[in-house]
């Protein structure tokens, strides 16, 4: 079994998802039982699960996300432009 | 939601000419939400269609090139990160140093044993594209230096080595960057995010 120091240190070092299946079942285990870690655990299992989700689906997502400004485009085209051109 | 960023035969190749008007501003959206400065994200662009444009002749067709170009600014990404700490090097706080010294972290590597309970379930939501754009909107707003250890350690998946050697902190203080990182963003998504059933 694993303490829940063991526990705490394995989390911050992996992602829950990406460990074996036994480690990833001892882990989940003690994190329901345990009075001590298993609040503040499931919290960082939660949060590891959520920011999985949201890479998983971010190339996807129609996200409010800011934009180049016009003039912008057309510095970096120029700018481009001239180095394929090597001027 | 299905992830359409998987391999799925050859693609037709978009000629480098026609990059910024396609794929600009998805890139430089990107770069913003992790580096939230507009002149790094700028720089993070053209870096990374001028390596695109370098190594074309290995792009294999494989998957659509605006994924491919957003691999290279993945690197172009932590290389912005790893300037802005060199200019602004991460100081421990007295704040972070006191739960570092706690009981609680020294016996079971956590903060507290009680930590304020989610006052909605985010789970229930994974599937409202409205919640990631909040969620998206909310990491901006987690404060530095958690910012960059989230975003590298947790965004762009580089190990607590890696992301202890590019902020040049010890693997506990990251813990606590983390911590505060993923408070932070609780916070603000439960201020920031609307239960449409409500």
């Amino acid at each position: 079994m694993f303490t829940c120091k063991q526990v705490s240190k394995a989390l911050h070092k992996e992602d829950l998802q990406n460990m074996p299946p036994m480690r990833r079942f001892f882990l989940k285990f003690h994190v329901k039982l345990c009075v001590f870690c298993g609040k503040f655990n499931k919290q960082v299992i939660d949060s590891q699960d959520m920011c999985s989700c949201f890479k998983e689906n971010e190339a996807t997502l129609e996200l409010n996300r800011e934009k180049l400004e016009p003039n912008q485009k057309a510095a970096l085209k120029e700018k481009l432009s001239n180095i394929r051109t090597g001027v | 939601m299905a992830d359409t960023n998987k391999p799925s035969g050859k693609v037709p190749i978009t000629p480098p000419e026609e990059w910024v008007d396609k794929y600009g501003d998805y890139l430089y959206g990107f770069a913003m939400s992790r580096l939230r400065n507009p002149e790094a994200a700028q720089d993070c662009v053209q870096d990374t269609l001028l390596a695109g444009i370098k190594a074309l002749k290995s792009f294999d067709g494989s998957r659509d090139i605006k994924f491919w170009l957003r691999g290279i600014m993945r690197n172009k990404i932590v290389d912005q990160i790893r300037k802005s700490i060199k200019e602004n090097k991460v100081d421990i706080e007295a704040e972070d140093e006191a739960l570092l010294e706690s009981f609680w972290f020294k016996y079971s590597g956590i903060a507290t044993t009680n930590p304020d309970p989610w006052q909605f379930n985010p789970r229930k939501y994974y599937d409202n594209s409205e919640f990631w754009v909040v969620f998206d909107s909310c990491i901006k707003e987690v404060k530095e230096p958690a910012r960059q250890a989230f975003i590298l350690r947790v965004l762009e998946d580089k190990t607590t080595e890696e992301v202890c050697k590019l902020l040049d902190v010890t693997p506990n203080y990251l813990w606590v960057l983390l911590h505060r990182a993923r408070q932070q963003l609780k916070q603000l998504l439960e201020t920031n995010w609307t239960d449409p059933k409500i």
